[in-house]
């Protein structure tokens, strides 16, 4: 009995002293979507990570919640109207919401935490989608791109060779189709997947410079360039490049339809690599989709997808803290972490540099590819856009896809949302 | 005097609860109705700017609709297949009756969550097994994406309504055919009447405040029903399946828009609370 009770309290003891910090600690509430499987599967790293940079940040504990991805952008929102926003939050989608954020006061300006610890590595493009205003309200730290994941084993037994022009992909899926198989596993039941297959398309129709005139400019959405983008999307679904009933089809039912080897390609985002990565019992390959129209450069969609964002509300020594601590988290000395347990790749990362280390073959072709064309690569609208403008996206591109709306009546739907969303100052402005 | 106050004194705690988890909200919700916000941030007083928007919300009034269809399809269907089944169930042996109201109950008692994963699955394009008994009985031409096509999207979801529904009808129903006065049916029989004739003239007219019970509750839950929905379709494909509650929850938590959002809710209140007061005085003048 007096056994029991002494354990007993020895381990309140150390219960206690667990939960109390000590007197010069700074905790730092960090909310994250870092998981172990599925979509940003860095959980692992993450961990480490902490680990790692609370040995170099005496005094600063890091109190981590794990947010799934799915519904944190919705908890976070909760949060930050309750008054309860955690001191450092990840979390996406990126750019339209940050907007959101700083307009109201809710996340601190970081620009003194840029040149304190000179990020660099964040080039314009990053540092733009991360600023309102001329400030800047996020760090952003991974890289993600689009592309095209195919079933090598598969091409090589129809004969197929990787296109290089945007006439070579649509004979591939046509001859794709004839052989009986899915050209582009694709399912939108979801939603939010057809938002980045139009991105994607869009980018290699209008170009970076054409997104930037309507996205930053005056520009109509009704012009050539992006009708083009929505006929192409829309003749894709028609023409049979996607599984029948795709608008019904989950977005990881999709892959498990690529993955079991009865499509021969899936477009979409790297941050699905690990399990496409793992999951294929083929020979697993990425190739990039060649511009759509003439006269575009090649180039990809990439954006960071979340980001890093300090609480306004934060006491300004736990607001330093969490600075320090982001600092220490995009290093260039744990970039490889993130890639090897991780399976993100930070910013900055280059493709020698992951050739190096021990990551799978699809990583660093993924990157290989994707980093080809920094100074092309465009935007993505799903984390571009006003959230009252995705959500007419979503619906719209489904009637779109579907059959149910012409290309002209979708770019009219949006252009609609879209002149409301500026008219009421939602827009993102670097 | 004094038993009335222990009454009260009784009844003081429910009271306090519900004022502070219903009564209070209700009003916060209205509150919020006649302000601006921006991501969940007060922006400005609107007055009832937010409730003129409702004229030119055209998703609002297409989920209206969608709600509305949805009430029709449920007084129609599971309330008729129920006092059908009571009906015959109540001529059974008690053994067959507890068998086979235990059987329809069943989906009952799953959450509208989960059957809709199990419809999604069944309704699933791809290895769904909705097209794979078609195929088999050689009506595979009928198949199609369920729940992907403007066509059939919200009826294959009422589908799903309507299963989880009609074992509810099924035993209330029961329950109240049971409490009619058997003597009743035995002075029709002596009078020549079939079994059609029985339930026309006498199970349906006995059973009218049973079923303007079921219809009142059938009516409520079609206007706030959300998690069948959002875990199938997400209103989707297009505006298709948009009902109230999925327009109230994309306002609030994905566009951030709080004052839009209560001011949809505070409709869905009305009409539920006016839908309520209608059934209300005509099960008391049952």
């Amino acid at each position: 009995m007096n056994k029991l009770l002494k354990t007993r309290l020895v381990a309140s003891t150390m219960l206690v002293a667990s939960i109390v910090p000590a007197g010069a600690e700074t905790v730092v509430t960090q909310w994250d979507q870092f998981a172990t499987s599925g979509i940003t599967a860095a959980g692992p790293a993450m961990d480490e990570l902490i680990a790692a940079c609370e040995k170099t940040l005496p005094g600063t504990k890091i109190l981590r919640t794990v947010v799934p991805s799915i519904g944190i952008r919705e908890s976070y929102r909760l949060a930050v109207s309750a008054d309860k926003t955690p001191d450092l939050a990840y979390t996406w989608p990126a750019a339209s919401v940050l907007a959101g954020y700083a307009r109201t006061g809710k996340v601190a300006p970081l620009d003194a935490y840029y040149a304190k610890y000179k990020w660099d590595g964040i080039n314009d493009f990053y540092r733009g989608r991360n600023s309102y205003k001329g400030k800047l309200y996020g760090v952003p730290m991974e890289q993600d791109l689009m592309g095209v994941y195919y079933n090598r084993d598969l091409f090589k037994k129809l004969g197929l060779e990787v296109p290089k022009t945007y006439a070579e992909f649509q004979a591939v899926a046509s001859k794709v189709k004839e052989a009986g198989y899915v050209p582009i596993a694709f399912g939108n039941r979801d939603r939010w997947p057809a938002t980045n297959t139009l991105s994607l398309i869009l980018g290699l129709t209008a170009g970076r410079d054409g997104e930037e005139k309507v996205l930053f400019g005056d520009a109509s959405w009704n012009q050539p360039a992006f009708k083009q983008a929505a006929e192409t999307l829309a003749s894709w679904a028609k023409d049979g490049y996607f599984p029948r009933g795709f608008n019904g089809i989950g977005y990881d039912e999709a892959n498990a339809l690529f993955l079991g080897g009865r499509a021969a390609m899936t477009v979409t985002g790297s941050w699905v690599l690990q399990d496409m990565a793992r999951g294929a019992k083929f020979d697993l390959g990425v190739f990039m989709l060649p511009p759509i129209a003439d006269g575009i450069p090649a180039g990809t969609m990439w954006g960071e997808g979340s980001q890093w964002q300090i609480a306004a509300s934060a006491p300004d020594a736990t607001k330093d803290a969490a600075a320090a601590y982001v600092d220490c988290l995009i290093s260039p000395e744990h970039r490889q972490v993130w890639v090897e347990k991780g399976f993100l790749v930070p910013i900055g990362t280059k493709a020698e540099d992951l050739s190096g280390w021990n990551t799978l073959p699809a990583v660093k072709e993924f990157y290989a590819e994707g980093l080809k064309t920094p100074d092309t690569n465009f935007y993505d609208l799903h984390t571009t856009l006003p959230e009252s403008v995705t959500q007419v996206l979503y619906p719209e591109l489904q009637r779109l896809i579907g059959g149910n709306a012409t290309p002209d009546e979708f770019l009219t739907a949006m252009q609609q949302s879209w002149s409301k969303a500026v008219a009421n100052g939602e827009r993102w402005q670097p | 005097m004094t038993s009335q106050r222990t009454a009260i004194l009784f009844v003081l705690p429910a009271l306090v609860l519900y004022l502070a988890f219903v009564g209070l909200p209700i009003l916060q919700v209205a509150a919020y109705s006649l302000f601006t916000w921006d991501n969940g941030t007060v922006t400005g007083f609107a007055g009832l700017a937010n409730f003129a928007r409702l004229i030119d919300d055209q998703v609002f009034w297409t989920a209206l609709g969608h709600n509305g269809i949805w009430v029709v399809l449920t007084l129609a269907f599971p309330l008729m297949i129920g006092l059908l089944l009571a009906s015959i169930l109540a001529e059974c042996s008690p053994r067959t009756i507890r068998v086979l109201g235990a059987i329809y109950f069943l989906p009952r008692t799953i959450p509208l969550v989960v059957a809709g994963i199990i419809w999604g699955w069944i309704y699933n394009p791809m290895f769904g097994l909705a097209n794979w008994a078609l195929d088999l009985v050689g009506l595979g031409v009928l198949g199609g994406a369920w729940l992907a096509e403007p066509s059939t999207a919200l009826y294959a979801l009422n589908v799903v309504g309507a299963w989880t529904f009609f074992g509810f009808c099924v035993l209330i129903y029961l329950a109240a055919i049971q409490a009619i006065d058997p003597s009743l049916y035995e002075a029709a029989q002596l009078d020549g009447a079939s079994w059609i004739k029985r339930f026309r003239f006498v199970t349906v007219p006995l059973l009218k405040p049973t079923t303007l019970f079921l219809g009142l509750y059938a009516a409520i839950e079609a206007m706030r029903f959300f998690d069948l929905v959002w875990v199938t379709t997400q209103g989707g494909p297009g505006y298709d399946t948009e009902v109230l509650t999925t327009h109230i929850y994309k306002t609030f938590f994905l566009v951030g828009d709080f004052g839009y959002a209560a001011t949809l809710s505070v409709v869905l209140l009305a009409i539920v609370l006016t839908v309520s007061g209608v059934s209300y005085r005509l099960l008391r003048s049952a």
